[in-house]
């Protein structure tokens, strides 16, 4: 457990540079700004460089700030779910049906406008399919859940390959960039952020009972909590973060798997901290990769998700690194 | 008034037919051993006693209320469980883990306060892991792990303790401890403990009563110094057992052919 002080200094250096990631983002890219039409862009909405700022650059920054967020808290929850670390925010299938109905949708020509709908609806059927599947009698089987969504997952991945196989080759580009994760269209509106902050007091509020569903099903029974709806709150609730997520920015991987990793190297693992500093450095780490999709190669923009992983390896087999040396 | 009564309980597990019309009373001040060979269902039947399983008969009652119709919450301020083994998935520290016992007792947006810290302390000092708050629970050795789950109980504070097994991977000067306070926990105030044991003598010394499982739903149940003679260990374990009279007590021990 980190001290009380050290833990609020890296909250406030996490906000700060969320914060300053942003700001960052609204500054770089294909329009060279400078320092200084930067600055009054940001105090001018209204002016040419306002609008790119205030209509293209904030707008994404922020969606990919929530999609992070997002991501890394359903991995937290799915990790405890499935009481395995290795679990992330896609294992049950939830982003399989989403990109299905996606993929559908670019592959009849439906509007970019359209897809976060379509993607939530399909999102929406697997949490359906997989809950209705791996409820059923008896006491909760974690390994049925399990069993259930990866195959799902394995189902949507077969429906996915046959609509690239026969999808048009005019979008084949589109929607490899919706498997990889792509925040080129992602607009950040209302509800998502909304949602975003909705979940993240309830898990706050079940924090203290994550910590003990950690120790296991049993455990958790002897100490006072009806693990069996627990569960299946945990599960309602990582999902639905996934499918808001995947809705707004496609398949972005390994932010879900490789942020609560680090937080949980960083900060321990009492979800009373790990929910927070996953929800900040996920937001964080989003948004400067998707700067550095936007400009690395510059014209040309780069599929989120590349940059995720080619980020994400080396610093964590970095930190873990350094962890196993601390020990 | 019983802390916990069994009514016609039967109990069976796939084929192990654990207990057939089990009636026993643990009343507030008894400590009670439950003994019996390997797979007769010990930990099946301390399940039952925790209302983690259903009976496939008869009832579990604790302070007088049906055990499965009490909320799971309410029942772990009253009636804790150590488990025969502890498995860390995920990595925590020692005094995160102790804390864990303070859970029931806490509101959902409540946090651990000076007291619960205390308490955790005097419960890590009480099993010898002093110094050990910061360590993970991963690193932890056997008998340190052992006696970790045993702080938290003691820091859940319930009136019942179920037992299984307490004293696995535990060396002898720590056996003696853990089944002191065992002792004690039911001696001062009006509680009790129930708990699987395989060392007969362990029971011979510090539990008040025994119940016994001989298999296929067979039982016996009644104070220590009544139950534990030679014949019925002899029954219980199916090889010979020689009594020696100790300075408190009589002592078993496997007799040689």
């Amino acid at each position: 457990m980190m001290p009380t002080a050290q833990r609020r200094l890296l909250f406030v250096l996490l906000a700060l540079l969320s914060t300053a990631s942003i700001l960052l983002a609204a500054a770089v890219g294909s329009v060279d700004l400078g320092w200084s039409a930067w600055w009054q862009a940001l105090w001018n909405p209204a002016s040419e460089h306002g609008e790119l700022v205030w209509r293209l650059r904030l707008p994404r920054a922020g969606a990919a700030w929530t999609v992070g967020a997002l991501l890394a808290l359903s991995g937290c929850l799915m990790q405890v779910l499935l009481r395995n670390p290795l679990a992330d925010p896609y294992i049950l299938g939830v982003s399989g049906g989403a990109s299905f109905a996606a993929l559908l949708g670019m592959m009849v020509g439906v509007g970019t406008a359209a897809l976060p709908g379509l993607a939530w609806a399909g999102a929406l059927a697997s949490i359906v399919i997989v809950f209705s599947l791996a409820r059923g009698e008896g006491p909760w089987s974690g390994t049925r859940l399990l069993l259930t969504g990866v195959v799902t997952a394995s189902g949507w991945a077969a429906l996915i390959s046959l609509l690239l196989t026969l999808g048009p080759d005019g979008s084949l580009r589109g929607m490899l960039f919706w498997l990889i994760g792509d925040l080129s269209y992602a607009r950040l509106s209302g509800w998502a952020p909304a949602l975003l902050a909705l979940v993240f007091l309830v898990c706050m509020g079940m924090a203290r009972s994550l910590n003990v569903l950690a120790m296991g099903e049993t455990t958790a029974r002897l100490l006072g909590e009806p693990t069996r709806r627990l569960l299946w709150v945990v599960y309602l609730l990582a999902s639905v973060l996934t499918a808001t997520a995947v809705s707004i920015a496609g398949n972005i991987g390994f932010v879900g798997l490789i942020v609560p990793h680090l937080m949980r190297l960083l900060v321990g693992s009492d979800h009373r901290v790990l929910f927070p500093a996953a929800a900040l450095f996920g937001g964080l780490f989003l948004v400067l990769s998707d700067t550095l999709a936007r400009t690395a190669l510059a014209p040309r923009q780069l599929p989120v998700g590349v940059v995720t992983a080619l980020l994400g390896v080396p610093l964590f087999l970095l930190l873990l690194n350094r962890a196993r040396v601390r020990q | 008034m019983s802390l916990l009564a069994c009514q016609d309980l039967v109990v069976r597990v796939a084929d192990v037919f654990v207990v057939d019309d089990l009636q026993i009373d643990i009343r507030p001040g008894e400590c009670w051993g439950l003994l019996g060979p390997n797979g007769i269902g010990k930990t099946t039947l301390l399940k039952c006693l925790a209302g983690l399983s259903e009976p496939i008969h008869g009832r579990v009652l604790l302070d007088g209320r049906e055990i499965l119709a009490l909320p799971r919450r309410l029942l772990a301020r009253h009636l804790g469980m150590l488990q025969q083994h502890t498995v860390y998935v995920f990595d925590s520290s020692v005094m995160q883990t102790v804390l864990t016992g303070r859970h029931p007792h806490l509101g959902y947006w409540e946090r651990e306060g000076p007291a619960d810290l205390r308490k955790a302390d005097a419960a890590l000092a009480a099993v010898d892991l002093e110094g050990f708050s910061d360590r993970s629970v991963t690193g932890l050795s056997g008998g340190e792990a052992r006696r970790l789950a045993f702080a938290t109980l003691l820091v859940q504070e319930p009136e019942l303790m179920l037992l299984d097994e307490p004293t696995n991977h535990l060396d002898l000067r720590h056996q003696l401890r853990i089944m002191g306070m065992i002792r004690q926990h039911c001696e001062d105030g009006d509680r009790s403990a129930f708990c699987a044991l395989h060392d007969i003598n362990l029971a011979a010394r510090y539990c008040s009563h025994v119940l016994m499982l001989f298999g296929n739903g067979e039982w016996c149940a009644g104070p220590a110094s009544d139950m534990l003679d030679e014949h019925s260990l002899e029954k219980l374990y199916g090889c010979p057992v020689e009594r020696l009279e100790g300075r408190e007590g009589p002592r078993f021990h496997p007799a040689e052919a």
